[in-house]
């Protein structure tokens, strides 16, 4: 009860933000400028790109968002008045969690459509595109949400905003480009499958390790 | 039957190597509002932070209606209603969204909240911010705020940290009201403060804390008639009457021991019938035509009893 009520109510903050709404129209917006500075991309899909394009920007910008959120409402002890109700430790890092991990899902698949429809409009679309689309769309979710968890851990652990700002940038994005090396070295790896199970793998044990440690912390 | 609502049973609380509550028992009525007094760093947070649930690393034993806290603890969620010393708000959220999630997490109906929302406000007098966003509203407002949540689901027992720090005389005027209200109302109300006069105004019953540990608790009274300071009368005589001669015969009164800061200040023996002294100094006083504005049986003020217990000096 508690989580799905923190949920609904972080995601209208959230999705509220400065940051959201830079997302949802900066980065479809982003696929309209790749598409006019014609890039060479060997014949990848803008789609491709721009899903590639989405995790890496968005991805960092929710790590910080959330590393950040979490130092500055742990330091204004602004979880003091949701503790005292019976509320879960571990539902409070969950709602956030969630919440902006699905403001980044629909970053992502606006995204993704508008560079479809560029495709559709430049190249035309072929199965390859949309498998190539769906391929970029599983890395992209993958990514951030470890991403996302990473910013998590720095919020939990960090009590100085700018130091988890900082950590996210350099650690969050590139901790999580993880799912993408193993395909770099085995070939016959199948990169969707391979992103999904490092993804959903590593964000869970992200994700315990930051319930395990907020449920300690005094506030 | 037992009227005890809020127990601490040799309570002790370490931070690393700071000892923050040493032993600490005390207990509260129904129906009290507690007083509870200390200079910075005494241990005031931390006792209420147990009692809240937000500290749940300690020694000892807190009850409540009789039952262990650590072990009933989602009982007592409802029961008990916090208003933090520090605590922020997440500024995004209006006054009716922050409360209606409050509510909600309280376990109390939609339905429910959208009239209680409208009584709370009304009683803190924030009706006409509803829909303003946190981030607008003033200090006193955010304090306010506070004080509203704390009140959603009708709480039995009210903690209040610091509740009347950083407001101006008239907030400061209108939460004491507020606070009154509330405990003629039947809840039991426990507030910490290092502001004397407030505490007087509102507690009638007082715990000193210093350093970790209750150095005494009390009502004001029984704290006052605790600090002894003997019999003493304080005489002021009219404006412009000039100190007579005769006045000098007080100190020939039956059971006067000292006359002192300009024969205003009588020291009598103890144990002694003071109404009979008194009469006996007034006929003195009198028969040398002196005028007298007042004549009054000193008692000591609650601060000088808190500076004797946490170690200040008096005058």
């Amino acid at each position: 009860m508690s989580l799905r009520l923190l949920f609904l109510d972080e995601l209208k903050g959230y999705a509220k933000s400065k940051v959201m709404i830079v997302l949802w129209f900066g980065l479809p917006l982003l696929s309209l400028l790749i598409y006019f500075l014609q890039p060479d991309t060997e014949g990848v899909p803008i789609s491709f790109l721009v899903g590639l394009l989405v995790s890496s920007i968005g991805g960092t910008l929710s790590g910080i968002m959330l590393s950040t959120s979490i130092v500055s409402e742990k330091n204004r002890h602004v979880y003091d008045l949701f503790l005292i109700r019976p509320v879960r430790r571990s539902s409070l890092l969950l709602a956030k969690y969630f919440a902006v991990y699905m403001c980044l899902v629909v970053a992502v698949v606006i995204s993704l459509i508008f560079g479809l429809i560029i495709d559709e409009f430049t190249v035309g679309l072929s199965e390859y595109f949309l498998n190539e689309t769906f391929e970029s769309l599983i890395i992209s979710m993958s990514s951030m949400a470890i991403t996302c968890s990473i910013g998590i851990f720095f919020g939990v652990l960090v009590s100085s905003v700018p130091v988890a700002a900082i950590l996210s940038v350099y650690l969050g994005s590139q901790l999580s480009s993880i799912i993408l090396l193993p395909t770099f070295f085995i070939v016959t790896l199948n990169p969707v499958i391979l992103a999904l199970t490092l993804g959903i793998s590593i964000t869970s044990v992200i994700m315990s390790i930051n319930m395990y440690l907020f449920s300690r912390q005094q506030f | 039957m037992t009227n005890v609502c809020i127990e601490f049973n040799n309570v002790s609380k370490k931070y690393k190597t700071l000892l923050a509550l040493d032993n600490i028992s005390f207990n509260i009525q129904k129906g009290d509002i507690f007083g509870y007094i200390g200079p910075n760093g005494a241990g005031k947070t931390t006792t209420i932070k147990i009692l809240v649930g937000l500290i749940r690393d300690f020694q000892g034993r807190v009850n409540l209606y009789g039952k262990d806290i650590s072990i009933n603890r989602e009982e007592f969620h409802n029961i008990i209603g916090y208003h933090p010393q520090e605590a922020g708000f997440q500024v995004w959220r209006t006054v009716d969204h922050c409360l209606k999630t409050f509510g909600r997490l309280s376990g109390l109906s939609s339905e429910y909240l959208e009239n209680r929302i409208q009584e709370i406000l009304e009683l803190i007098n924030l009706s006409d911010v509803r829909d303003k966003k946190i981030v607008h509203l003033s200090g006193g407002m955010f304090q306010k705020l506070r004080l509203g949540q704390a009140l959603l689901h009708k709480p039995e027992i009210l903690v209040l940290d610091e509740p009347l720090s950083g407001l101006d005389p008239q907030m400061r005027y209108q939460f004491k009201k507020i606070i009154k209200k509330l405990a003629k109302s039947g809840i039991t109300i426990l507030f910490s403060s290092h502001i004397l006069s407030d505490v007087q105004d509102i507690a009638n019953k007082i715990g000193i804390l210093n350093e970790g540990k209750i150095m005494r608790i009390g009502s004001p009274e029984e704290l006052q008639s605790s600090f002894h300071i003997g019999n003493l009368i304080e005489i002021i005589f009219a404006k412009n009457t000039p100190l007579c001669d005769g006045i000098e015969a007080i100190s020939d009164v039956e059971n006067v021991e000292k006359v002192k800061n300009n024969k205003q200040l009588i020291h009598l023996k103890s144990n002694v019938d003071i109404d009979s002294s008194i009469s006996q100094i007034m006929n003195k006083v009198l028969q040398q035509k002196c005028r007298i504005r007042s004549i009054s049986l000193v008692k000591p003020s609650l601060e000088e009893v808190y500076l004797k217990y946490v170690g200040g000096e008096t005058d």
